[in-house]
């Protein structure tokens, strides 16, 4: 009892005597399929933090940064979001996690604390004072597909991913675009989570005469396919092109089997930009040998904090409704390049990556990108 | 025309593949009735061993004895510290090599890093067979398997060590009484059996997607083609593999991958459920 008395005259102690600061919780994957990424979330989230607070901070005060693991089942996930929120005091959060983890997250905070959500994913989210900085299927593939045509010759098309919502939303959209460009589907397929033998898609895919292969595939089971696709030499017969296929991927499927392996994202960390080689510069002589690989799921931390801090600095406060009402047409800066809030989403710059060598050559950039999504 | 040949290559390629993969579980549980649920793991420690040679910046034949030494070294410990205490323990087996699949799991996150490590292909181009083209690797992967099982069951079958392990397996007690040094004899295969599965690793890691998670795959599978060709013999082995291979290979090919899994799935539970001793129940 005794032992209780104290800590609680000490606690109360130094939240009296704590300076103002924004408090804001960070949900990365730590663990589970995408634990992958955890490194580069928080290192990118780290330098945001560091940047906010160099230019002023949120209103005035400074950041302080809360991380909590979300590569875990949503309802775990949900657990330490309601932690941060109530017991830590967090006014705000931006996470880069899976869409079923998103949906927990929204039905816990009901628009009661803004919430960043920054990972690539298949549009649609709509729920208040909730903003996405996350690629869209329409962002990566509406530019690319026309100029794939026009440069490659890409026009009968092959679609497979993974069997989910993210991979087979892609393809919707993707449909759509490749027909509006003249080409043509010529097959699609998905295959369960977790595969390695794609020797029957690969049979289909020569079957085809597909000249390009749209790849929704994730992790492991796109490595594995690439391999086997330029094991069989169809490297030859088509490109592809990933809207997942960002560097540890790369790395995984490995130069030789990486010929005409496209990716379409809003970051790489070979951009060719001062303020890409500067996040760059800034991750290694920060974390010296523990910087982790740059990668566009990760370096979305950074774009998150960003337009959370430019979202509290045009409201003045997080508080959500004054938020919301000044939400549209915020705009920020990251090592994508400018960004503008569109209703909830970005409208973004989108590079299109070569990786034949191994590593990502952008052969091409789309200014201003719509998310073309509607919450009307 | 093309299109059955190029299926049948690949139904051959699944079957090498899992055959050379379930070999090493196959074997420890033959001879020692260990399931051992690190199978993966040996085969996913063989497959780092060609990443450290590139690392490490020596020639990609530097594989071989960096597999053999970093598998050995870590199966023998294993028996020393776990396996040991546990032979004629099958319950309690299962469930340590289970833990020790965890550990080993996490140990290589620790050791290599999570992220995916590409693993060149020594043979790479595609070889024409008729009017079809097939990968060269695999092409050579396929021969090897099939040279090194009737190397080993000509081996069993003849040598005095073979002789001395059947002995083994007939009855422990009873070898042990002939002046058979039975625990050293299952130390002896034990580590044999995870430098099967390490070699597994190292022969199939340039057409895999390689990664401290990798193993469990390599587990399910073996375990799905010992149900069906039944538990402890080369000849059940092979009969599994090219069951499980060959439906998954079907089905993927007619319908989808969604059907091939769900075939050998289903397939796994009618063995163990009608005929738990498989299509060649050996002894």
């Amino acid at each position: 009892m005794k032992r209780f008395v104290i800590a609680t005259i000490l606690a109360t102690g130094f939240a009296g005597s704590a300076p103002a600061e924004v408090r804001l919780g960070v949900l990365v994957p730590d663990s589970g399929p995408a634990g992958l990424f955890g490194p580069s979330s928080r290192q990118a989230a780290q330098l945001a933090a560091e940047d906010i607070n160099a230019t002023g901070g949120i209103a005035g005060e400074p950041v302080t940064l809360l991380f909590a693991d979300v590569g875990v089942p949503p309802a775990q996930a949900v657990q330490s979001v309601q932690r941060l929120w109530r017991a830590e005091g967090v006014q705000g959060f931006v996470g880069m996690h899976d869409s079923a983890v998103r949906a927990a997250i929204v039905s816990q905070l009901r628009g009661q604390v803004p919430y960043v959500y920054s990972a690539v994913y298949e549009g649609g989210e709509c729920a208040p004072d909730t903003y996405v900085t996350g690629e869209t299927p329409a962002q990566q593939l509406a530019p690319v597909i026309p100029w794939l045509a026009e440069h490659e010759a890409a026009h009968r098309w092959y679609l497979i991913g993974n069997d989910y919502n993210w991979p087979r939303d892609t393809n919707a959209a993707a449909q759509d675009i490749i027909a509006a460009s003249g080409g043509a589907v010529v097959g699609e397929e998905y295959v369960p989570l977790g595969s390695s033998d794609f020797d029957a898609s690969l049979a289909r895919i020569r079957a085809s005469g597909a000249d390009a292969v749209l790849v929704t595939l994730v992790g492991g089971d796109s490595v594995a396919f690439n391999i086997a696709y330029a094991a069989f030499g169809l490297d030859g017969q088509a490109l592809r092109l990933g809207t997942l296929i960002e560097e540890n991927t790369l790395a995984g499927i490995g130069a030789a089997n990486a010929h005409r392996l496209f990716a379409s994202m809003g970051f790489f960390a070979s951009i060719d930009s001062e303020a890409a080689r500067s996040f760059d510069a800034r991750l290694h002589s920060r974390f010296g040998a523990e910087a982790a690989q740059p990668n566009g799921l990760g370096e979305s931390l950074y774009d998150g904090l960003m337009l959370m801090a430019a979202l509290g600095n045009a409201a003045g406060s997080l508080e959500p409704g004054a938020v919301a009402a000044v939400a549209d047409g915020v705009r920020y800066s990251s090592p994508r390049g400018n960004a503008r809030l569109d209703h909830n989403h970005v409208a973004q710059t989108i590079y299109l990556a070569d990786g034949s060598s191994g590593q990502f050559a952008t052969v091409a950039r789309f200014d201003t990108v719509p998310a073309g999504v509607s919450c009307e | 025309m093309d299109t059955l040949v190029l299926f049948l290559l690949n139904a051959t390629w699944q079957i090498a593949a899992l055959a050379l993969t379930a070999l090493g579980l196959a074997l420890v549980f033959g001879l020692l009735r260990i399931m051992n649920m690190a199978h993966g793991e040996f085969v996913m420690l063989g497959a780092y061993a060609p990443v450290l040679a590139a690392q490490w910046g020596l020639p990609a034949l530097a594989a071989v004895p960096i597999c053999l030494v970093l598998v050995g070294a870590i199966a023998w410990l294993v028996e020393r510290l776990v396996v040991r205490h546990l032979y004629a323990r099958m319950f309690d087996s299962l469930l340590a090599t289970w833990a020790l699949s965890i550990l080993l799991r996490k140990g290589a996150e620790l050791a290599f890093g999570r992220q995916f490590r590409n693993v060149a292909a020594p043979l790479d181009g595609v070889t024409r067979l008729g009017t079809v083209g097939y990968p060269t690797y695999r092409l050579a992967v396929v021969a090897l398997v099939l040279a090194g099982l009737l190397g080993l069951w000509l081996w069993y079958r003849r040598s005095a060590t073979g002789l001395r392990l059947r002995a083994m397996v007939d009855n422990p007690a009873l070898a042990q009484a002939a002046g058979i040094d039975t625990a050293r004899l299952s130390a002896v295969a034990f580590v044999a059996g995870c430098l099967m599965a390490g070699l597994a690793g190292l022969l199939l890691a340039p057409t895999l997607s390689v990664a401290p998670g990798m193993g469990l795959d390599a587990l399910i599978r073996s375990f799905f083609a010992l149900i069906v060709g039944g538990l402890g013999t080369l000849e059940g082995l092979g009969l599994g593999a090219s069951v499980i291979g060959g439906l998954q290979s079907g089905l993927s090919a007619v319908f989808t991958q969604t059907a091939g899994y769900l075939g050998v799935l289903v397939l796994a539970i009618l063995f163990l459920w009608r005929r738990p001793d498989g299509l060649y129940p050996g002894r």
